[in-house]
């Protein structure tokens, strides 16, 4: 087999591998000496390899790139792909899915793929928070922006739409959200009247009900995921394997999604047991591991995704916060300088993520729409 | 050009005002609001504010950039409080009753089965709203269904016209000063709270497709016509007169203001709308969703016209881009589920005989079924574009009947399908009716089914015209013969009783006919002859209701739960052997 060549390092956008199990097909037909039976085994074979060189590849990110928007939509990048390879080497396959135990094994990852489309919806809605604090910053550089000169108003101004914010990111550790309601304007020391108002407002903006957990539905996906029995893998030709597989594709899929991006009722507590046989393990496995070092690296206070471009937002707007603080008018040189510079870190993350969130929100889109035809078509197979 | 002096005297004067209501420096501005006082003092404020607007963008105050911005920043804080307290102050949620407007819900009935009136959108509808001009409309598909949404959208007031004013005298100067974002932020989370409690009065429900699928499908039955109500209403009125008030409050001020803040107000709530008809489109295809989906499909259809009128902005093609995808995949499920119920009709496997032969669960739901869809053909129609998958006339499956097309050439695509269904029906109940042991019966039951299956067909007229005269002769022809092969076959057994064979003793006794032996012949025939005379009687009464079969309740019961099962894609039970053919 040649060496694959992934296009998984810079490309944000959609790519398909040039070689896939289709291609792989395509070559044996002309091939000889091919007899049906090895040809499953390297489909196989070929399927877990590609599994494993994606996850490697996501893993093989520069530090700084880990977590970021551009991460997120190569992971979701990865998913599609890996889904891909699944449906043509299970369409190549479709007698056995009638069969016991294929039949139960199969509807088993239709139903785990049902539940990831809650999980779609509701990183959905996590982009759309993110979106709100990104409006938030825009306030911020609009009220700093050092082409005028800045007076006292437009710091005043910047830090309002700063208490905001942290106000903001605040509510979505609670399991909710409503940045957009903006408090009234008291004074620095922002003393909240109407804290009973502001509740009743945060609770409305997720498009589900309070009782939803990212954490129990990630739970329900992973639950039960065994590897397959001996007895299985024979039973169904190895394609007990690839569902095996494809389950622990989605599952972590949606693990680190929900690790990244607001969502109600974040949990990474669940965990993954592969045996490390399979080839793909160790790279699933040692991105879990990142991720979850990760989470232990950052403030508990502050528990919203563990996006990079959140963290980003936390940390600049800490700076200003204290800068704004410590600034007296008027500027002298050094702290407008430091100004500047604050402001235009500040300026590259609110960038990022305008020009990441809708490319990444489409994505999330097509996740789901490909969830959703894979699940139409698996019913209709194997009904 | 005024004199240096009277700028600065305007502006000290202005910022005084200014000052006077910064919140953060005074309690009494804290406690009380402009827009609550009098007119004189709201309009002052206005002024001051215009004055140090005008003085940051004139040159002549160079020196005191900073105090004026100081001043505009104070005064923008100000003004962002009192826009949320006026918009808080106005926040009611529209009426129940005005949202589930009888006229705008009813308005193509097409969607109300029960309704004879026509669903097409005539002059005579037209006149009775009262529209006078007609000459104006263009006669084009795509402006007429632009034209009916138009008529169909109501867009009500939600905020009285003086504060509307006040409103936008604030946006206007919140927007000149550069604070059009803090503008939008304020407007959009009050107007999407207003919104989502619009939503609970109309019963909009926050369910995950979790919770879609856990449910059973006559709850979601009752969800769905209630979601069809409430979507007809939230597109056509509410969110219509939300983007009516953006509108009023901040067109023409620039930068699509009035866009940005109706989807602020209005994303999330269509996004949690679609949500549900999303996850009805993907739920499990059985063949009892296939109506309530129709209904569910046809609605959304006619919302589209509507939902392309409210949520033409760029920014909103998300959601446009959700309701098309969302219908298109209802029409997928319903192409789906009418596959399915192919299949279910082939496949059907009950065994256990109908006791004396009678119509079939199978055969009742069947053809019940497909009236039900013949009352769906203008949908159907639409949706239905491809032949049946059929076995072929050549191949040896004898799992599957063929169906030859040529005789139905010309024939729409959904009434080769109810062909196809009647087709697999017929085979389906022939399968059956080996399962008696009693030939006789054998030919009864073939007999009673199709007969059933051409009385239905007869009762409808758009079935009839559908399936063809061409198959009813068929079946009819169908019946005729099993008629035939079940007359012989009884009269048959009733002749056996007479027949020579056992009837001569050899013996001892005597060597002609056995006394005893005729007796009991004479007295089987007898019974026989009275059994079969009565059922053939009540054959001829099988249609006038009387059920022979239902003083054994429990079998036939059990029979119609085991069909009903199977169409609904719950596992069968399995059927007791109570009589046996």
């Amino acid at each position: 087999m040649p060496a694959t060549d992934y296009q998984g390092s810079s490309a944000a956008h959609t790519t398909r591998s040039f070689f896939s199990l289709r291609s792989l097909r395509r070559d044996q037909v002309h091939s000889m000496d091919s007899f049906h039976s090895t040809s499953q085994d390297q489909e196989l074979e070929f399927f877990q390899k590609f599994v494993a060189e994606k996850f490697s590849d996501l893993s093989a990110n520069k530090a700084d790139e880990f977590l970021s928007l551009s991460w997120v939509q190569k992971l979701l990048n990865v998913f599609l792909d890996c889904q891909e390879e699944f449906t043509t080497l299970v369409s190549g396959n479709k007698r056995y899915l009638n069969r016991a135990p294929m039949d139960r094994l199969f509807s088993e990852f239709l139903e785990r793929s049902v539940k990831a489309l809650d999980v779609c919806n509701a990183i959905r809605d996590g982009i759309e928070i993110i979106r709100q604090w990104q409006k938030q910053l825009e306030i911020v550089l609009c009220a700093l922006d050092i082409q005028r000169t800045l007076g006292e108003g437009q710091f005043r101004r910047a830090k309002k739409a700063l208490i905001d914010l942290a106000i903001g990111m605040l509510d979505e550790k609670e399991g909710s959200s409503s940045v957009s309601h903006r408090n009234r304007s008291f004074g620095r020391n922002n003393v909240l009247k109407d804290q009973k108002s502001m509740g009743h407002y945060r609770s409305l903006s997720w498009s589900v009900s309070r009782s939803w957990s990212a954490a129990k539905q990630l739970q329900a996906i992973g639950n039960n995921l065994a590897p397959p029995k001996p007895n299985e893998i024979m039973a169904t030709n190895g394609l007990a394997v690839a569902v095996y597989t494809m389950n622990n594709v989605l599952y972590f899929v949606m693990w680190a999604l929900v690790a990244a991006i607001p969502c109600q009722d974040r949990g990474l507590h669940t965990s993954f047991h592969m045996p490390k046989q399979f080839v793909w393990a160790n790279p699933i496995l040692s991105l879990h591991e990142k991720i979850l070092d990760e989470s232990k690296k950052r403030d508990k206070r502050a528990a919203s995704g563990l996006m990079k471009e959140i963290q980003d937002i936390e940390k600049c707007a800490r700076f200003l916060n204290e800068l704004i603080d410590s600034v007296g008018f008027p500027l002298n040189e050094e702290k407008q300088e430091e100004v500047v510079k604050r402001v235009k870190e500040l300026g590259l993350v609110n960038e990022a993520i305008k020009q990441g969130l809708n490319p990444t929100e489409r994505q999330v889109r097509e996740v789901f729409h490909k969830i959703v035809k894979s699940r139409t078509e698996g019913l209709a197979s194997s009904g | 050009m005024e004199p240096p002096e009277y700028e600065a005297a305007a502006f000290k004067s202005a910022e005084k005002i200014i000052l006077r209501w910064d919140s953060t420096a005074s309690e009494d501005a804290r406690e009380r609001m402009i827009f609550d006082g009098d007119r004189y003092e709201i309009n002052s404020y206005l002024q001051a504010v215009d004055d140090v607007q005008r003085s940051i963008e004139s040159t002549t105050l160079s020196d005191d950039q900073n105090k004026a911005s100081s001043a505009i920043q104070i005064a923008m804080a100000r003004l962002e409080d009192e826009f949320r307290n006026i918009l808080l102050a106005n926040a009611n949620p529209i009426e129940i009753d005005a949202l589930l407007d009888i006229n705008v819900l009813n308005l193509n009935q097409s969607s109300l089965r029960t309704d004879s009136s026509s669903g097409d959108f005539s002059e005579e509808n037209l006149n009775e709203s009262g529209l006078q001009d007609l000459g104006a409309i263009d006669q084009s598909r795509r402006s007429s269904a632009s034209y009916r949404s138009m008529l169909s959208i109501r867009e009500l007031d939600l905020v009285p016209m003086e504060i509307v004013t006040d409103l936008r005298s604030i946006a206007e100067r919140m927007i000149s000063a550069g604070y059009v974002r803090e503008c939008v932020q304020v407007y959009g989370s009050v107007r999407k709270s207003v919104v989502e409690s619009s939503f609970r009065r109309l019963g909009i429900e926050k369910l995950s497709i979790g919770d879609i699928q856990r449910l059973e499908w006559e709850v979601l039955e009752v969800k769905i016509r209630r979601w069809i109500k409430a979507a007809k209403a939230c597109v056509r009125i509410l969110f219509a007169s939300e983007k009516r008030l953006t509108e009023l409050i901040f067109e023409g001020l620039g930068s699509a203001t009035d866009d940005a803040c109706f989807m602020e107000t209005v994303k999330g709530p269509a996004i949690q709308l679609f949500n549900f008809a999303e996850a009805i489109s993907i739920s499990r295809r059985s063949p009892e969703k296939l109506f309530k989906i129709l209904d569910l499909h046809d609605a959304l259809f006619e919302l589209l016209a509507d939902v392309e009128v409210v949520f033409s902005s760029r920014s909103a093609e998300s959601i446009r881009v959700q309701a098309e995808e969302i219908l298109s995949r209802l029409a997928e499920a319903a192409r789906g589920i009418l596959s399915e119920f192919e299949n279910a009709v082939l496949r059907e496997p009950s065994k256990v005989p109908v006791p004396g032969g009678t119509v079939h669960p199978l055969t009742r739901y069947v053809m019940n079924y497909i009236s039900l869809i013949s009352d769906y053909k203008e949908t159907l129609f639409e949706l239905i574009v491809s032949k049946p998958v059929t076995g072929s006339r050549y191949s040896e499956d004898l799992t599957t009947p063929d169906m030859d097309f040529g005789e139905v050439e010309g024939q729409i695509p959904l009434a080769l399908h109810l062909i196809w269904i009647i087709v697999i029906l017929q085979f389906n109940v022939e399968g059956k009716s080996k399962h008696y042991r009693d030939t006789s019966l054998v030919h009864l039951f073939v007999m009673n089914n199709v007969h059933y299956i051409v009385q239905k067909i007869k009762g409808s007229p758009e079935l009839r015209e559908m399936i063809g005269d061409f198959y009813l002769k068929k079946l009819t022809g169908k019946v005729r013969q099993a008629a035939t092969s079940y007359q012989r076959a009884t009269w048959v057994r009733v002749l056996h009783c007479l027949r020579e064979e056992g009837l001569h003793v050899t013996g001892s006794f005597s060597a002609g006919v056995s006394r005893s032996v005729l007796r009991e012949r004479f007295k089987a025939f007898n019974a026989m002859f009275e059994e079969v005379h009565r059922t053939q009687a009540t054959w001829t009464h099988i249609e006038s209701g009387r059920h022979p079969e239902n003083y054994i309740k429990y079998s036939v019961e059990d029979l119609e739960n085991a069909v009903l099962d199977f169409f609904e894609g719950n596992p069968v039970s399995q059927l007791s052997r109570r009589r046996s053919g």
